[in-house]
Parts: C-alpha cells; structure tokens; sequence
C-alpha cells in the first residue's frame, strides 16, 4: 500500500490503511491540519462498520429492484463539514472539501 | 431552477430526489417508480442520519475536528453511484467527471456556503457552478 502516492491526491490531508476490524494499521498525516491519530483511529472503526452497511443496501437494492450496477461496491465517502473521507477496501484518504477529487481519489483507492 | 430539476439537466443522472429528514416525504424526478424512490429516501435518510451520528461521536472525541456538521455521503458502485448531500439524493452513471460536478452543485446548493461565495451564489439562481468558474 502507497500511502505516499494517495498523499499526492487532491486536497490530500492524510491517507491511512486498517484491518478487517477498523483497526488503523498505517497511516500519514500532512502537517499543519487538524487530523490526528486518534482521530483516525475512530474513523477506520466507522468505515469498516459504513463499508459494511453500503454493501449490504448494494446487495439488497439489486436484489429488491432487479438493477445492475451497485456491485461490487467500490467505495463509500462521508463529506463532512471541512473535509471529505473517502474509503475503500482496506484504506482511506481524507482529503480538503475544497480541493477533494472524488473520482480521482476512488480510482486511486481501487488501485491501491 | 430547483436543484432536482437541475441535476436532472445533467447527462448521466439516472434519478434525483429530496427526502425528509423525519416521516416518509419524498419527492423525486427520473429512472425509478414510485415505490423505488420511496425505498430510495429511507435508504439515503437512514444514511445521513448514521454519519451524522458518527461525526457526533468524532467531535466529542476530537472538537472542532472539521467534520461536523457532516454534508453528506457517497456510496460508489461498479456502474452506479448514489450520493446525498442534506436532504437531496441522486443516483447518477459512473462518467467520467460526472461525480465531480454533481458533488459541486450539490454542495453549492445545499452543502457548505463558505469556500467560494461567487460560486454558491451563482449555483443558487440555477447556474453551472463549473461553467461559472472556468
């Protein structure tokens, strides 16, 4: 996992990667932002648990509504206020709503 | 011109919808009958309402974290993407930069206020945000 080449992403304020359980196992944060370690050790809890949740309705609304194209899910963002996470598979980027490039940034993480 | 009306103008944007933040309100325009969309704004309200009460729980955490109030959310499929920002949800094709500039009217017209006031002005009297600034 590169985290120095999702740092390279637009608006990237921090890239990190987590275990199955939430766990943050790496992560790099750009100095001089309000991301902390901590911080992030919270946030990998809840992407596995928003990961989880998403593939869940992808796999139902399929299921329900007989349309394609929901699965395999390829990554789930919350945007917040300032900045904007966004998460797939085993890693995420938090990256500044100002700058964010969501696409670029979910191509970026399915590579990863 | 509302934002649904809007975003529905835009080539790729399978469906366009608001929800209410309480009750089963809904109103909807594009490709999904009439119980999908309902099933749809329970899906997205259900959706907000959980990452709002995530960034409740970061902010007791960490304050002023920069996370809260939170927008809203995107959930990204092998062709389809669905994203809601307040109480506005769309279901757009995976195009190329389509997700970008449906994330800018979005957030222009309902999301945050404060990083460009041209564009958010703009956006609100029904103009392209993007076209506005390039």
């Amino acid at each position: 996992m590169n985290l120095e080449r999702l740092m390279d992403l637009p608006g990237a304020m921090a890239a990190f990667t987590y275990t199955d359980k939430g766990e943050l196992q790496s992560h790099l944060i750009r100095e001089g932002n309000e991301v902390t370690p901590q911080v992030l050790g919270l946030l990998t809890r809840s992407c596995v648990a928003n990961l989880a949740i998403a593939a869940m309705e992808a796999s139902g609304w399929e299921a329900v509504t007989g349309q394609g194209g929901f699965q395999p899910l390829q990554g789930f963002s919350v945007v917040g206020m300032e900045w904007s996470v966004v998460v797939n598979g085993n890693c995420g980027v938090i990256a500044k709503n100002r700058d964010v490039d969501y696409e670029a940034t979910f191509i970026a993480l399915q590579a990863a | 011109m509302h934002i649904v009306k809007q975003l529905m103008a835009i080539p790729g944007v399978i469906a366009a919808g608001e929800f209410a933040y309480r009750g089963d309100r809904f109103s909807y325009e594009g490709a999904l009958t009439n119980e999908f969309a309902r099933m749809a704004s329970i899906l997205c309200r259900a959706n907000t309402l959980s990452v709002n009460m995530q960034s409740e729980i970061f902010d007791s955490f960490s304050e002023n974290c920069g996370c809260r109030p939170v927008q809203g959310w995107i959930t990204r499929g092998n062709q389809v993407t669905v994203c809601a920002i307040g109480n506005i949800f769309c279901f757009i094709e995976n195009r190329k930069e389509l997700l970008n500039d449906v994330m800018t009217i979005m957030r222009a017209k309902v999301g945050d206020v404060q990083d460009d006031l041209l564009v958010n002005l703009y956006a609100r009297i029904g103009g392209d945000t993007k076209e506005a600034l390039y």
